[in-house]
């Protein structure tokens, strides 16, 4: 069938996003080149004047090792597996965590903002939990749950969760009614409606909550390694300190930088693919 | 199912007729603290429509033509099953309508695409929820998506196509089902008016094909009698059906027409009915902005 369709008229150009997904566009890696191009100086000079403060005396140097000396411990720890077996088990707490959060947050939240009378309920109880300080609950948890991995597991939860459900209940609530109104008449059942258009308008939202909670748990996990225990980087940095290894230290806490660098330009990777279809105008800002 | 059938209903044989509106009444309720002033008395109640009577025969394009804020949409979700009427109802195939009917589609006209899914799966949607099987419902996709001129435009998401595809691929969406009724609620509005004369020429051509019903709500006068077998034109708030204008203009139409006498003559013609309607709802909206000054 041959249809004369004019569309001459109102096609868009092909734009950027308008090629494949596994080239990126070179305009974006020109930009990513020349922003480290100049924010590297700044970052060499800080290498630079950590390496001679403590050399030339200016700072003592067991509080304040030389940066050459802090990254040949750091290569010590690489090679012993140390560092490796440490970062595992701070990851696997947080990950733990934060995968329950989003098991209970992502159903619940839905609820919330779906149904008035259950967000009334729960909103009082919900708004309560979340002014608590995962922190300030640690003694709770060690006591109820003791000093292994429950403990770790739970202050992690606890710092991802809220993060979470808020915005799933925000992301429900701000689904287009007549997006509603175009599945209800399309013949859409509630559980379509649950699964095929509230959960994906709300994507953007939960990627955004998910972001803000794996941090948190992260942060947390370490804080509470720091506490009460006997194995994860956080353990590992207190312990060095404690021991006076002051190399050992910094370098546990580079590699927390390093980690927290790259879980955040993943998670910023995953927020823009899992929201690629929205508009590039009104993406946030990195 | 979701149907109750109705008896006896009084509207012609059952093959004719496939949308029969009668006595149709909506008010809407305000909301707390908001009231309007109706004939010199303050109400919390707004009348929209007050007793719409209509037939629809089978295959038949019709359009609505009212002034602002007459109830057309609301006309419309009733047919839909969106909305249930307050008094009165409608019937498809002489089964009053409760809820979303499985043969009635609705286009809208601000499109309601899916912004998280690809043109493509936008159309495949409806097919979707309905269980149609993977293949069979992208093969199906793919051939309303052709018949829009969209081929090449399967991956796009609705923020990367311009309003006039948006609108195509909203009313392949709306067709992919094999509707018995299409509802259409001013969808070329939005559109610039190149892009509107060319998607009503569009819309003709594979209306012809399919021949579903067609309920077509317009402010357009222009678009009212270049679509239509018939137009109803509805009367100011609350609305009734005013008249209803049999357009006899030959099939295939093309766009040209616009320029003969006789659709001159059509276009004199609703404007009549419509005048005084239209100003009577201006005088309406310039005593509710008085109160409120």
């Amino acid at each position: 069938m041959t249809l004369a369709t004019d569309n001459s008229t109102d096609i868009p150009p092909r734009v950027w996003w308008s090629r494949p997904a596994s080239l990126p566009a070179p305009s974006s890696v020109r930009h990513a080149i020349s922003a480290i191009g100049l924010g590297l100086p700044a970052l060499l000079v800080l290498a630079l004047l950590w390496e001679l403060a403590p050399r030339l005396g200016w700072i003592n140097a067991i509080f304040f090792p030389p940066l050459s000396q802090v990254f040949s411990a750091l290569g010590e720890m690489i090679g012993s597996g140390l560092l490796a077996q440490h970062i595992g088990i701070s990851l696997q707490r947080a990950a733990i965590g934060f995968g329950l959060a989003v098991i209970v947050a992502i159903p619940l939240g839905l609820l919330m903002g779906r149904y008035t009378l259950f967000e009334k309920i729960s909103d009082f109880l919900v708004q309560t939990l979340r002014n608590t300080s995962q922190f300030a609950l640690l003694p709770v948890f060690i006591l109820v749950l003791g000093i292994g991995e429950a403990s770790k597991i739970a202050i992690t939860f606890y710092a991802a969760v809220f993060f979470l459900l808020i915005n799933t209940i925000v992301g429900v609530k701000s689904v287009d009614p007549l997006h509603i109104k175009a599945a209800r008449s399309m013949g859409t059942s509630d559980w379509d409606l649950f699964a095929k258009v509230i959960l994906p308008s709300a994507v953007p939202s939960i990627v955004a909550g998910a972001r803000l909670g794996v941090k948190s748990s992260l942060f947390s996990v370490i804080a509470a390694e720091m506490l009460a225990a006997q194995s994860g980087i956080g353990y590992l940095i207190q312990n060095s300190s404690l021991m006076l290894e002051t190399d050992r230290m910094y370098a546990g806490i580079l590699t927390l930088t390093f980690i927290g660098f790259l879980l955040n330009y993943g998670l910023v990777a995953f927020e823009a693919r899992a929201t690629r279809w929205r508009a590039s105008e009104d993406k946030g800002a990195v | 199912m979701s149907l109750a059938p109705v008896s006896p209903l009084p509207v012609g044989a059952p093959d004719t007729n496939r949308i029969a509106l009668r006595d149709v009444r909506k008010t809407f309720q305000l909301k707390p603290g908001q009231s309007v002033t109706l004939d010199g008395r303050l109400s919390d109640r707004i009348p929209v429509l007050s007793g719409v009577d209509l037939d629809i025969r089978q295959g038949e394009f019709v359009t609505i033509v009212g002034p602002s804020g007459s109830g057309k949409s609301v006309l419309l979700d009733i047919i839909a099953g969106l909305t249930q009427a307050t008094n009165g109802f409608a019937a498809i195939d002489g089964h009053k309508v409760s809820r979303p009917h499985r043969e009635t589609a609705y286009v809208f006209q601000q499109y309601a695409l899916f912004p998280w899914r690809t043109a493509l799966q936008n159309i495949e949607y409806p097919l979707e929820v309905r269980g149609v099987g993977r293949a069979a419902r992208r093969e199906r996709a793919q051939h309303f998506l052709n018949l829009f001129g969209l081929k090449g435009f399967e991956d796009r998401y609705p923020s990367q196509l311009s309003g006039g595809m948006q609108q195509r691929v909203a009313i392949a969406r709306a067709l992919a089902t094999d509707p018995q009724v299409l509802l259409m609620d001013e969808p070329f509005a939005a559109l610039d008016a190149q892009t509107r004369d060319i998607l009503q020429s569009e819309l003709l051509r594979i209306w012809e094909q399919i021949r579903t019903t067609v309920v077509f709500v317009t402010h357009s006068i222009d678009e009212a009698i270049f679509l239509a077998d018939r137009i109803v034109v509805m009367t100011a708030r609350p609305a009734q059906v005013k008249e209803t204008i049999a357009v006899d203009l030959p099939r295939p139409r093309d766009i040209e027409i616009r320029n003969s006498a006789a659709f001159n003559a059509y276009r004199a013609r609703v404007w009549d009915a419509l005048r005084e309607e239209v100003s009577k709802a201006q005088r309406d909206w310039a005593l509710a902005s008085a109160y409120n000054a």
